[in-house]
């Protein structure tokens, strides 16, 4: 089917992105390969979507793409806490180093 | 005691002046936290004789008043006012804040305004306040009679054994959990909180009573 192609070349497009980013060293080799996983098994479900159908029945759920769906939201949210996280983290780094820069100017300014 | 006074400030440039004199008449050091106003609030706090310092960009409350800690304790303060820049709060009222540290031994001074008095206070303000008192009894099991008033006295001593790590408002709510677990020796007093036009304006919504909450359940 179309879809599948359209799916398909998409997904091979972020997967050479992915390699591009190791080459630049944006990502590490471990990060590398837990998308890398992720977008091959995404090809493997869109090119055999009886897979999903499949392992859905094993594991009591009705049809394959509900089981898909499922997966989808728990790793989202998963991702999001993450993202949710790491920006707690950043805001904290902000907030010391504008409070280090305040007090060193105050420093500067009395020394002058 | 070397006493200090600290006013964070975000965009108060119409009544930063006036507060400053009022503490200034008094006598105290002043510090202005500029929590990166984008008006004249830092120079007119220069100006009227305060020590500004200055973040870069908007922080939030809790984080101009962390600053402030941090300031006072290299500068060996003993003790720490925490003052309005809105024009909220009396200035004459400091000494009666400072009062129990000094003599009577407390550690830190909480300001009350259900003690003392709340003025033209907005009837959703009072209500809001009413509920953060009885999630401060739940959760730290203090009995006050106010929660989140601004208008405080501390020892840095008792400061620096604590950790603040809320940038926002949250942060309120935070000294109070660490009053509970430290088992701070603390006092309220009655204070007068004047609601005007322009403090209720630059005030907190009530709504943000929401992110508070939402800073303190989800975010940490």
């Amino acid at each position: 089917m179309l879809i599948q192609i359209i799916l398909i070349v998409a997904i091979i497009l972020i997967i050479l992105r992915l390699i591009y980013k190791l080459r630049g060293r944006d990502i590490g080799l471990g990060q590398f390969s837990i998308w890398l996983i992720i977008w091959l098994m995404a090809i493997l479900v869109i090119w055999y979507p009886k897979i999903t159908s499949y392992l859905a029945t094993k594991v009591g759920i009705g049809r394959g793409v509900d089981l898909v769906i499922y997966i989808s939201i728990i790793v989202v949210f998963y991702l999001m806490f993450r993202l949710l996280l790491r920006i707690e983290k950043i805001e904290r780094h902000i907030t010391g180093l504008v409070r280090e820069m305040a007090l060193k100017n105050n420093n500067q300014e009395n020394e002058e | 005691m070397k006493i200090l006074v600290l006013i964070p400030a975000y965009n108060e440039e119409s009544t930063i002046g006036e507060v400053i004199r009022d503490v200034r008449t008094l006598g105290f050091d002043i510090l202005v936290v500029d929590d990166g106003s984008n008006d004249k609030t830092a120079e007119l706090a220069k100006n009227n004789g305060a020590v500004v310092l200055s973040h870069q960009i908007n922080r939030g409350q809790g984080a101009a008043i962390s600053t402030g800690i941090a300031y006072a304790q290299n500068k060996n303060y003993e003790i720490m006012v925490f003052f309005d820049a809105d024009g909220q709060m009396k200035a004459a009222e400091i000494k009666n804040l400072l009062q129990p540290i000094l003599s009577a031994g407390y550690e830190a001074v909480l300001g009350s305004r259900f003690l003392g008095r709340a003025e033209n206070i907005p009837l959703a303000k009072l209500l809001t306040l009413k509920l953060a008192l009885l999630f401060t009894k739940f959760t730290t099991d203090l009995k006050l009679t106010d929660s989140h008033n601004g208008f405080q006295a501390w020892k840095l001593s008792t400061l620096a054994k604590i950790n603040l790590t809320q940038d926002r408002q949250a942060y309120a709510s935070e000294l109070l959990e660490e009053i509970a677990a430290n088992k701070i020796k603390y006092q309220e007093v009655p204070v007068t909180i004047a609601y005007t036009v322009y403090s209720r304006r630059k005030g907190q919504s009530v709504f943000n009573a929401f992110n508070i909450l939402w800073d303190l359940i989800i975010k940490r």
